[in-house]
């Protein structure tokens, strides 16, 4: 079964980018344009990892993840804060919501290292 | 001790055989006002003799008569309270306050640093003073209060700007990262038509990162004080009708009209021509950026030797809470991390800077939700 990443971004560019990226290394991506609407689609596609953008309008992404682990569907989910932010403020974001990480956008070995790494720890 | 010196109001003193005859005369010309030190052979303090205090003396029943010929010695306060230089005021102040009420009078005896008399003074002058140091201190503080609080707003909008800036530096960059690495990879695979629109993202993103960068890098040119203005002669009506056409560029396929009207459609004027362009355009990229639908009107006016432009759109509009911190240098008014629409807020602080180095002004009307005029009123020459 493959790994699943729902990645969830306001940015078009991003989000066309990050999956074209992560689908190469063998992922399945599915993408959400907006904060808004994310629980069902989560909820329906069931991914194994949440990678969760910050500036959003109208509902940040660190928001965004406190509801998220309120839900007692989603709440096992890990996410993973994905953002162009300061990467202090990231590392907060991850301890203050209970993230499991964090990846700052631009840096694509990271980004490919991390996923990688996760599902490596982690067997789905 | 400086400030005790200063309050000293009399060096007067007499010595101990002076005749209480002398005295009282002295007194009654007001050649001694209300008050006397008296001294020894050596200028030490011996007691003082306070004007009210020795009349009333001298009116008692046979007292005249008695004291008349007598040295001041047997008619003074022998007990004076005396205090040094150096004594810090309060101390003065309590001392002065906590005397016995029968010894209470005005007057206080200061002496130098050998114990000598050095002058008198004035306990009322000293509460005075006091009070008057402590409204300054109250004062103050209250300065240093506000100033603290200027600071920590300016600190916050710093923070703000930082978080804002931060993002919409990095988020372009970003993305180019990305794009070239889909590049690269769509080159590997032959897939030519990918590249296309890969580029035509790339392009898009390093266009954003220009604005925001040349943004960036203007304020600090103004606030530098580097910005030079170069005044030409020039027509503003095809400047104007330039700007329109930009605008009509930068809102795209929303449903929005530009409407142009010029009073003076060959009129010439002597600005900066680039610095003006640049107004302008920052004016419009925000009716174009809040403007869905509607339209962006750019008027001409001339009023005696003004020149007003003023670009009017039927956009979201500003709340009038929001209206003066409009210009203010890093305020955008949304949320960095809600924020809908992108910019790092320097827009229009760029508008203002350069409106007041062309010696003009910009004023804002606003209506929420109904749109939002902004006019630039510049000397015509």
């Amino acid at each position: 079964m493959k790994k699943k990443v729902m990645l969830i971004d306001d940015d078009i560019n991003h989000l066309i980018t990050t999956k074209e990226i992560l689908e190469d290394e063998g992922f399945e991506v599915n993408i959400h344009q907006s904060p808004f609407g994310s629980t069902n689609a989560i909820r329906e596609y069931k991914p194994h990892l949440i990678l969760l953008d910050i500036n959003m309008p109208g509902l940040s992404g660190d928001k965004l993840a406190k509801l998220l682990k309120e839900n007692e569907l989603i709440r096992n989910i890990p996410i993973i804060f994905y953002s162009s932010n300061d990467e202090d403020s990231l590392r907060k974001a991850v301890k203050d919501y209970s993230a499991q990480d964090y990846i700052c956008k631009g840096d694509i070995f990271k980004l490919r290292r991390k996923i990688i790494d996760f599902f490596k720890e982690n067997k789905f | 001790m400086d400030k005790l010196v200063q309050s000293v109001f009399s060096k007067v003193a007499i010595h101990g055989d002076f005749k209480v005859k002398d005295l009282y005369s002295n007194f009654m010309s007001g050649a001694i006002k209300d008050s006397v030190a008296v001294v020894d052979q050596d200028n030490f303090p011996i007691g003082l003799v306070v004007k009210q205090k020795f009349l009333m003396k001298l009116s008692e029943r046979y007292a005249f008569d008695l004291y008349y010929k007598k040295d001041v010695k047997s008619i003074m306060i022998k007990n004076p309270l005396i205090i040094d230089c150096n004594e810090d005021i309060n101390t003065i102040i309590d001392k002065a306050l906590s005397r016995e009420s029968e010894n209470v009078y005005d007057e206080i005896i200061m002496v130098d640093g050998e114990k000598k008399f050095y002058g008198l003074l004035s306990v009322k002058e000293l509460i005075i003073q006091q009070a008057n140091n402590l409204a300054n201190i109250i004062l103050q503080k209250e300065i240093a209060h506000s100033k603290a609080k200027e600071l920590e707003e300016i600190n916050n909008i710093k923070n703000q700007f930082l978080a804002n800036v931060t993002h919409e530096l990095r988020s372009p960059i970003n993305i180019i990262i990305g794009i070239i690495e889909l590049i690269k990879k769509a080159y590997e695979n032959k897939e030519f038509d990918k590249i296309q629109l890969y580029l035509k993202m790339i392009q898009n993103s390093a266009n954003n990162l220009k604005i925001i960068v040349n943004n960036i890098l203007d304020l600090s040119k103004i606030e530098a004080g580097k910005m030079e203005i170069i005044n030409e002669e020039f027509k503003v009506g095809e400047l104007l009708r330039d700007i329109v056409e930009y605008t009509k560029v930068l809102i795209k396929e929303k449903n929005v009209d530009t409407v142009i009207s010029l009073s003076n459609p060959d009129l010439v004027i002597k600005s900066d021509y680039v610095k003006l362009r640049q107004i302008l355009i920052n004016l419009i990229s925000n009716s174009a950026k809040f403007t869905e639908q509607g339209y962006i009107k750019i008027s001409q006016e001339l009023e005696n030797d003004h020149l007003i432009i003023s670009v009017a759109d039927t956009g979201c509009g500003i709340k009038e809470e929001d209206l003066k911190k409009l210009f203010n240098a890093f305020t955008q008014l949304e949320d960095a991390k809600t924020k809908r629409y992108e910019g790092t807020g320097l827009g229009l602080t760029i508008v203002k800077k350069l409106t007041e180095l062309l010696n003009g002004k910009v004023y804002v009307e606003s209506v929420w939700g109904k749109g939002t005029t902004f006019t630039i009123v510049l000397p015509k020459f």
